[in-house]
């Protein structure tokens, strides 16, 4: 099934789904379609390119973070794969 | 022509969008004697709070501050202090602090006044009082320019970023560029990496400046803060937040400051001190913490009304100020009906514009300036009245 998505900036590697969303259900993007690899709630983010361990994740065209491991698009994108390193001890 | 509402212009110039007595214990060991006293006065509001007791410095400082600034505060027509009588923040300092702006303002202290229900009987004269002269007095007519909104978010989800908070920045865009009012931003945690974004706003150097120092001065105590000997305790953001799809510190931010809109940072406000006479725009105040310290500091500088966005959905309200409270989540609204004014889902749900959403927010805002009761009015809730420490 065709899920509704946004992506907020044309630099964005993330799209935001705009209804509850089940594996194997497809969002349109403008490099084409893509097919969810888990279930991503509303409002949820979903990777649209592959990424490096290690990768920037962008969305509202600022960098909210990046990917522990190599992560495919399709992949939701949450605190269990993505990390912050902003206002924590990380950094030091 | 400039645009008005229906307000009550006070003896220091500024202009209140509610006409309350309010009850300020000076300590919280006065806090029963004062509810009894508010409870019987009409048109009486209890600040209630557990400081005043035990505190130095800065700490100190900030409820001293505070405190007075309910007081002065120009939705509050008079003034009952409540004092108990050995306390560091004397009563009598509260009440000098309050009467300088020639507001009317009595004082009850416990231990003077023969205990707690002789004051209680003192402190209900002195509101009954008040109450009688200043209760029925009529609104007139105010300029919105006067207006200063507070923005703040609770309870956030991934929908707040993409429409609560835009909706309420298109709002604070009409009520600072079309009618020359102010709006203020904080929770300056939820604002680590967007300095850059905030600075380019700054009028001039220095306060590009001041933000800069502000934003990393909170970031290195949140550093200092993160303990790891509990490290399921070093959290930025909520589970609530988490479980709404907003992922790191970062990605609620740059949702979180859509809220200011695109006006010119004119000014780093200190936690609950107003700016000078004159200045207007959008602010932002030096503050972290949570909703309620956010929220009674953004009072404490004058605002008179607040624009809260909350995705999970938040019953919370100030004893003294309507605090708005708008979603951007469909499924959060049909829920939670009860507790929110204003519904910003059809940015997501049906492509609308958000600029026309900011316009009807807007509109609500001043019909809640000219009395329209908020959702948390209505419920009577009134706990983000927290004085912020600073230990």
């Amino acid at each position: 099934m065709l899920i509704r998505s946004l992506i907020i900036e044309p630099n964005d590697t993330v799209a935001i789904v705009l209804e509850n969303a089940r594996k194997g259900d497809t969002i349109q993007t403008p490099r084409g379609e893509i097919t969810l690899l888990d279930d991503i709630e509303f409002a949820h983010k979903v990777a649209i390119v592959d990424y490096a361990a290690g990768a920037p994740v962008y969305k509202y065209g600022h960098e909210i973070g990046y990917m522990e491991n190599a992560t495919p698009k399709g992949t939701w994108i949450h605190s269990h794969n993505m990390k912050c390193d902003r206002g924590t001890k990380a950094k030091f | 022509m400039e645009m008005k509402f229906m307000g009550w212009r006070r003896q220091d110039g500024r202009v209140g969008v509610r006409n309350y007595i309010a009850v300020i214990p000076s300590v919280f060991c006065a806090t029963k004697t004062a509810e009894m006293i508010a409870n019987q006065i009409e048109g009486g509001v209890l600040l209630r709070h557990p400081v005043g007791c035990g505190q130095v410095g800065l700490d100190l400082e900030f409820t001293a501050r505070t405190l007075i600034a309910m007081g002065r505060h120009p939705n509050v027509a008079a003034v009952v202090v409540v004092g108990l009588g050995c306390e560091r923040f004397k009563p009598e300092e509260l009440y000098e602090g309050i009467k300088e702006t020639d507001k009317p303002v009595g004082m009850v202290v416990i231990q003077e006044d023969g205990g707690t229900m002789p004051t209680v009987a003192k402190g209900i004269r002195i509101g009954q009082e008040f109450a009688r002269q200043e209760v029925m007095r009529p609104r007139v007519e105010c300029e919105v320019s006067e207006l200063m909104v507070a923005t703040k978010c609770g309870g956030t989800d991934a929908t707040s970023g993409l429409s609560a908070n835009p909706a309420v920045g298109a709002m604070c865009d009409i009520l600072i560029k079309e009618h020359g009012g102010s709006g203020i931003l904080s929770e300056l945690n939820e604002l680590l990496s967007t300095e850059d974004i905030l600075a380019e706003r700054a009028i001039n150097e220095e306060v590009a400046k001041k933000i800069y120092s502000a934003i990393y001065e909170v970031e290195d105590r949140l550093r200092r803060g993160c303990d790891e000997r509990y490290p399921a305790r070093n959290h930025l953001i909520s589970p609530g937040n988490f479980s709404g799809g907003v992922s790191s510190i970062v990605e609620k931010t740059l949702g979180g400051v859509h809220k200011s809109g695109s006006a010119l940072i004119v000014d780093v406000l200190e936690y609950a001190v107003p700016p000078q006479p004159g200045q207007k725009g959008m602010f932002l105040m030096n503050s972290d913490s949570h909703d309620g310290e956010v929220v009674t500091g953004m009072i404490g500088c004058g605002a008179q009304i607040v624009a809260f966005t909350s995705g999970r959905g938040s019953p919370t309200g100030f004893p003294l100020a309507p605090v708005i409270k708008i979603t951007g989540n469909d499924f959060t609204y049909e829920k939670m009906k009860d507790n929110f004014d204003f519904n910003a889902g059809a940015i997501i749900s049906e492509g609308a514009s958000i600029n026309a959403m900011g316009r009807k927010l807007f509109d609500m805002v001043i019909r809640v300036a000219n009395g329209e009761q908020t959702q948390a009015e209505k419920i009577g809730a009134d706990e983000l009245f927290c004085v912020a420490r600073r230990l």
